[in-house]
């Protein structure tokens, strides 16, 4: 019973978790208006170069690496790294194997060994850092623990207690085809793979969402075209207060004549 | 020598003693807010919060993503000068983000303290009243944020809301109300401003020999001049610049009695106040008649 819950309905109700539950966070932001313009500088002119600012914050952080040199490293080389283990999973997902993803197989192998390190970096900078320790929070710690977990679960079915390949790819395309199988797993499969539904149904509940979220940023994807009016979608008209002393209508400029404007 | 730089280490509660003094009920009143804090002042607050959460994508969006990462921390001012790590911008926005997380929310809802939220109770404001009016809205943290969180969005967010529920700084509320009264924010009144302009036509005359003119309401000239009103009044030699170039340039200018102020304190308010005082400069320009404005600060 235990293993039908973790390797049929819990992938099902995890995967409905993180699907619906990103959309409605990127609904949630998307319907919000954006009433001002606030393009932090130096901002791009044009769309191309909206896009190519925000390709750049996504793929290489250079806000991150004029702030800060070691987490921009950490940073950069952990995501690199979840990057190339993600993709080199999808060979568990695709029947045949694109052929790509054979190519980069060594690549991910290689990065899933790496991935340990800048976790444990960014960790310990969270509790060596007297002022990170001060900000951060438990979900802070828990993102990083999970990660860390999976990770290490994931390196140890590598490296000492390895899975049948076969069958660890027949229980996803089952799941995938909606024709679900109980396999016989190790132990430590199952820790990977109930770590992985946890880190999917935490995903949108917390920070982690900060992934989707940097596209919705108003600082980074507006244009700074001043040309252009820029239409707050829920202004309002400003009235006035009758306790004010010097009201529009008690403005009566003098005619040109009376006063002298150098006028040619 | 070059001194290399340090971040301060945390001196908890050092700035929280440097207080703004409380907004004035006649001020409060000439500015559309109410006189004094409301009896309730947590609901109104909060209907305010909901309010601004619907309105603005930043704000929502930056206290939804923020990773604690720690890049603005060493780069706010007001952390390098006083220490105080409540002044670090991921931790004054997290005085907003706490009440975010109680009220609106399913992880703070369900978690409470343990997802860091919390009540909005009276030591929550008083932090509020203490932290947000210790930001300068430059938004230096937003240049160094992967994500581009704009503290700024997030301290005008709070303004606004404590305004809504009559809680504002003297300074601000004054300069705000001041301007309605007489156009600028120093107080300058009409006269005194005209007064000023001929000081200076005359002064130039008698210093320099030039005759350079400070045109003062003039309908139908090409140009509204809308400066900072200090330079008026204090930074004079910027005002004979201006005057001097309008007169090289042979373009026909005004300055307005009714506005002649480029600054605007309603941004350390709330929009009401921002849009109000910027409406007073399109005001000016259609009852003068220009054909353009140049408006610095």
């Amino acid at each position: 019973m235990a293993t039908k819950f973790l390797f049929i309905y819990l992938p099902y109700i995890s995967a409905g978790i993180f699907t619906l539950g990103v959309l409605y966070r990127f609904w949630r932001w998307a319907r919000t208006p954006v009433p001002l313009r606030i393009v932090t500088t130096p901002a791009p002119r044009t769309t191309v170069r909206v896009i190519l600012r925000m390709v750049g914050d996504v793929l290489w952080f250079p806000s991150l690496f004029k702030g800060d040199k070691f987490l921009w490293l950490a940073a950069f080389f952990f995501h690199g790294c979840l990057w190339l283990v993600v993709l080199r999973h999808l060979r568990f997902f695709f029947y045949p194997v694109p052929e790509w993803v054979v190519a980069m197989q060594p690549l991910g192998l290689y990065a899933g060994y790496l991935i340990p390190f800048p976790l444990a970096f960014l960790l310990a900078r969270r509790l060596v850092m007297e002022r990170n320790l001060y900000i951060s929070i438990l979900g802070d710690f828990f993102a990083l623990f999970l990660i860390m977990a999976v990770a290490i679960s994931g390196i140890l079915l590598e490296v000492f207690f390895r899975a049948y390949v076969v069958d660890v790819k027949a229980l996803i395309l089952g799941l995938i085809h909606f024709q679900p199988v109980v396999p016989e797993m190790s132990w430590l499969f199952a820790l990977h793979f109930l770590l992985i539904m946890v880190l999917m149904v935490y995903f949108p509940l917390g920070k982690l969402m900060h992934a989707g979220g940097l596209f919705f940023s108003s600082t980074r994807n507006q244009r700074a075209n001043w040309e252009q009016r820029f239409v707050n979608p829920w202004d309002f008209p400003v009235g006035y207060n009758p306790q004010n002393l010097f009201p529009p209508e008690k403005y009566r400029p003098a005619p040109a004549e009376s006063r002298e404007g150098k006028k040619e | 020598m070059k001194v290399p730089f340090s971040p301060p280490t945390l001196k908890i509660g050092s700035s929280k003693n440097q207080l703004c003094h409380p907004a004035k009920e006649k001020d409060m009143v000439k500015i559309d807010l109410p006189k004094e804090r409301l009896p309730d002042w947590k609901e109104a607050m909060l209907k305010k919060m909901a309010e601004v959460l619907d309105k603005y994508r930043s704000v929502r969006l930056f206290l939804d993503i923020c990773v604690k990462c720690g890049a603005c921390a060493d780069k706010c001012q007001f952390f390098l000068g006083t220490g105080d790590p409540k002044n670090m911008p991921v931790a004054r926005a997290d005085l907003l983000r706490k009440v975010y997380k109680r009220y609106f929310t399913l992880g703070g809802k369900i978690w409470g303290r343990a997802n860091e939220s919390e009540e909005l109770n009276e030591a929550v404001l008083q932090e509020w009243f203490t932290y947000f009016y210790q930001c300068s809205e430059c938004r230096r943290c937003s240049v160094f944020c992967p994500y581009g969180i704009d503290t700024a969005e997030i301290t005008m967010a709070a303004r606004e809301i404590m305004a809504a529920a009559g809680i504002a700084t003297k300074y601000v509320t004054e300069v705000v109300a001041k301007v309605y009264d007489t156009g600028n924010n120093l107080g300058i009144w009409a006269p005194a401003w005209k007064d000023n302009c001929a000081f200076l036509e005359e002064d130039l005359k008698d210093t320099e020999g030039l005759e350079v003119k400070f045109p003062v309401d003039v309908v139908g000239a090409d140009v509204l001049l809308v400066p900072p009103s200090a330079d008026n009044f204090v930074n004079t030699d910027t005002m004979i610049g201006y005057a001097k170039m309008f007169h090289a340039a042979g373009i026909s200018w005004t300055t307005s009695t009714y506005c002649n102020e480029g600054g605007n304190f309603g941004l350390f308010l709330n929009y009401a106040n921002l849009k109000k005082i910027n409406n007073r400069i399109l005001e000016a320009a259609r009852q003068l008649k220009v054909k353009k404005v140049y408006w610095g600060e």
